[in-house]
């Protein structure tokens, strides 16, 4: 007996654990195989297989039951899941439904989660910006928060490392706000999208409209034939999965590359409950797992763990990672362990109309989506009432005008020929930064657990006053642009996005400088128990206005290297 | 009758393509019910289902290529309803079809279905001027489902105006003809 619960502790036993395959988990997977650690992946949803485990991926519009509609029942039984725009009828099996995982809102609070193999990673946005210098120092600069451990040249070639591997579109625009990568020639702006462009360049000093940048193989290179990817053929059917790896996902990307060096062993179906702590050598052990069908407790042992769950799941794993020196989490000696949880703001929409460039429309699909306005407000100095700024989305388009007044032979004849097209209708939403606050946290229920045995996830995130001010000065900002370049017609809304809806959920495990302040240092270790690292949405200090993922894939590549070095040199 | 059930054979073929899987074959071929579709929430008869064959065929009639009839659009308007609706609106769709016989009866002296094309033209077209406003919505539903239904079909989707899956460009610059 005694030799076989050793054999069966040896099979248990990795060079490093990952928990959590979305883009950031599938890099550290990826990092460390092809590195030489025999390393286990832990997915607590199913397996989903490239091209494989993609059901709808290849349907037309009339093979889908409801023609890609939401049931009323899957409404009334999902409204979380169904406030999400991506969540669809040829997407929904790659969301979590509301009963399965349930969390507690303190207040409204949209936790929209992608449980399998690749996570959301399968279902983002694939917009993918670089972080700046201006990014980095926010915090340090305009007293918010604590400062990031780290700035942006230390970042700078892990970017360049992970985009030459992704696959980034975008063209060189030689901003500082939103610094270069190593790219892949650019989706083109349409007419209109280029016209607003230059009428902002010439008529607003410091604001730009450039080509979305995204993980969009525009043009292939070798390293992406290889890992059996090629060019993105314009269906921007996404979030189906993609069956030409046109996008870059865990599944068609980092996790079929980390499999292919023979050190990668993932693990579906594997629920965490926590990370296993050893007082006497100050470290992490392993990590205790529930399979998420039998119920089965087991324990898996690495020098090395990494923490890639999504942000807030991310806090929920640490938390409950209790031992008799933590007794409130892993490394949570300050009690800031879950608060200073940030978001991005999307609460708000733009939209005109323009009677110009009538000779132009748009054929195909821009799998970019269009143009992106970096951030310009209180770059070079404060000039707000309000700290930091806000980026956009800008996309211009026509659409056929149909009368269906009528019924009969006109009616069928208007829906079959697209004789007349509407004027250009122009777009924009607002994403906003947001300020870390301490009350913007999540903490566990003492009582209530899932069916796992993990406990409840009480989660209390709202916006703040200062949400507001920017969202006012992107209304009038975004006017005065519109208006000048000669728009129409224009219309801000409010959304009613609740926070959480623009699921780019970061914080409460920050980085920072000092253990009294921060849980994380400059290689996104734990300062507490430092063969522990966590690179996902948790680890953020600060929000930025950038679509946060490249830099979470960036920041785990760069850890890995860390952590490698330093178990070489232990 | 005999022809009625090879009609429906055919149409529970082309259903497939229609409701979009292999799911509710099995359930829905009645031969002794009234029913050519399986349905949770609608309780539709046979004279109801024809009645709604004629409405969908005035809708999108057929011309030198098929008809709302042909290509099974009161199914999908009543498998629409049946699923993607609110109660409310599928309690206001039934009682608009149960008594839209009636409503034209009353305002044209005769069944829908007796009416000419032409005369079942002017009949829709005063719907949105009656009273009656489980009838307005009826028709309301029915039209926007039927229109979602021809627009989505596989018909016109593979030969009237192509989808394309794969389109595999993009032109920002298209030049308008």
């Amino acid at each position: 007996m005694a030799n076989l619960n050793i054999d069966s502790v040896k099979t248990r036993t990795f060079d490093a654990i990952v928990i959590g395959s979305g883009a950031s988990g599938g890099w550290a997977a990826k990092e460390f195989t092809e590195k030489g650690l025999k390393t286990l992946v832990l997915e607590r949803g199913r397996d989903v297989v490239h091209v494989k485990d993609y059901p709808t991926t290849n349907l037309y519009p009339y093979e889908l039951e409801h023609r890609n509609e939401i049931t009323y029942a899957d409404k009334e039984a999902n409204p979380i899941a169904n406030r999400c725009y991506a969540y669809r009828e040829d997407t929904r099996h790659f969301f979590v439904k509301d009963e399965e995982h349930p969390y507690i809102q303190e207040k409204d609070f949209d936790w929209i989660r992608g449980y399998q193999v690749g996570g959301k990673s399968l279902l983002w946005a694939r917009q993918t910006q670089r972080w700046s210098a201006y990014d980095f120092e926010g915090p340090a600069r305009d007293g918010f928060a604590v400062d990031w451990p780290i700035r942006y040249q230390d970042i700078d070639p892990w970017y360049s490392y992970v985009e030459r591997f992704v696959g980034i579109a975008g063209n060189k625009d030689g901003l500082y706000t939103l610094p270069d990568g190593d790219f892949l020639p650019g989706y083109p702006l349409n007419a209109v999208e280029d016209y607003f462009r230059q009428s902002v360049n010439k008529n607003f000093k410091g604001r730009h409209v450039i080509s979305a940048r995204c993980a969009h193989l525009s043009e292939p290179q070798p390293i992406h034939i290889q890992q059996g990817r090629v060019k993105c053929q314009h269906r921007v059917l996404c979030q189906r999965g993609c069956p030409f790896g046109g996008y870059f996902s865990s599944n068609a990307s980092t996790i079929p590359w980390a499999q292919k060096t023979g050190n990668l062993t993932l693990r579906p179906h594997a629920v965490v409950h926590s990370i296993l702590y050893d007082q006497e050598s100050g470290k992490a052990t392993g990590v205790k797992v529930i399979d998420a069908e039998s119920l089965e407790e087991i324990d898996f042992f690495a020098n090395v763990i990494f923490v890639n769950a999504s942000a807030l799941n991310t806090n929920l794993i640490l938390l409950n990672s209790k031992s008799d020196r933590f007794p409130e989490g892993l490394g949570n000696d300050n009690g800031l362990m879950g608060k200073y949880i940030a978001f991005h703001n999307y609460t708000a929409r733009i939209s005109a109309e323009y009677d110009g460039l009538l000779e132009y429309r748009t054929d195909g699909r821009n799998p970019a989506g269009g143009g992106y306005i970096p951030n310009f407000r209180n770059v070079d100095r404060q000039e707000t009432d309000f700290l930091r700024g806000w980026a956009a989305t800008f996309g211009a388009g026509r659409s056929p005008i149909r009368d269906t007044s009528g019924v009969g032979n006109e009616l069928k004849n208007e829906l079959l020929h697209d004789s007349k097209w509407s004027n250009w209708r122009v777009h924009s939403h607002m994403m906003g930064e947001t300020i870390p606050k301490e009350e913007n946290r999540v903490w566990l229920d003492t009582d209530k657990t899932d069916k796992w045995g993990v406990p409840l996830l009480h989660i209390d995130v709202d916006y703040a006053e200062d949400d507001w001010q920017r969202r006012k000065d992107y209304y009038e900002q975004m006017t005065a642009m519109f208006e000048t370049a000669g728009f129409t017609n224009i219309r801000t809304r409010d959304d009613g996005r609740r926070p959480g809806n623009d699921i780019h959920e970061m914080g409460g495990v920050r980085m920072g400088h000092d253990p009294k302040t921060s849980l994380l240092n400059k290689w996104n270790q734990l300062h507490l128990c430092k063969n522990v690292y966590v690179t996902d949405g948790a680890c953020m200090t600060s929000t930025a206005t950038q679509n946060p993922t490249l830099t979470y894939m960036a920041l785990t590549a760069r850890a890995v290297d860390h952590a490698v070095k330093s178990l070489k040199n232990a | 009758m005999k022809v009625e059930v090879i009609n429906r054979r055919t149409a529970l073929r082309r259903l497939l393509y229609i409701a979009g899987g292999t799911l509710l074959l099995p359930a829905c071929y009645r031969q002794s019910g009234k029913e050519t579709i399986a349905l949770t929430h609608l309780v539709i008869d046979e004279e109801q289902e024809n009645l709604m064959a004629e409405l969908v065929e005035t809708i999108i009639p057929a011309s030198d290529t098929p008809g709302g009839k042909e290509l099974l659009l009161h199914l999908f308007v009543f498998k629409m309803v049946d699923d993607c609706h609110k109660p409310e609106d599928q309690a206001d769709f039934a009682a608009g079809l149960a008594s839209f016989a009636a409503c034209s009866r009353e305002k044209m002296g005769q069944d829908f279905r007796q009416l000419t094309t032409d005369q079942r033209i002017v009949f829709l077209e005063s719907i949105e001027e009656m009273a009656n406003e489980q009838v307005k919505r009826f028709y309301a539903i029915t039209k926007r489902r039927t229109i979602q239904g021809y627009t989505n079909s596989k018909y016109v989707m593979t030969d009237l105006k192509k989808y394309e899956l794969v389109p595999g460009r993009y032109n920002g610059y298209f030049k308008m003809g």
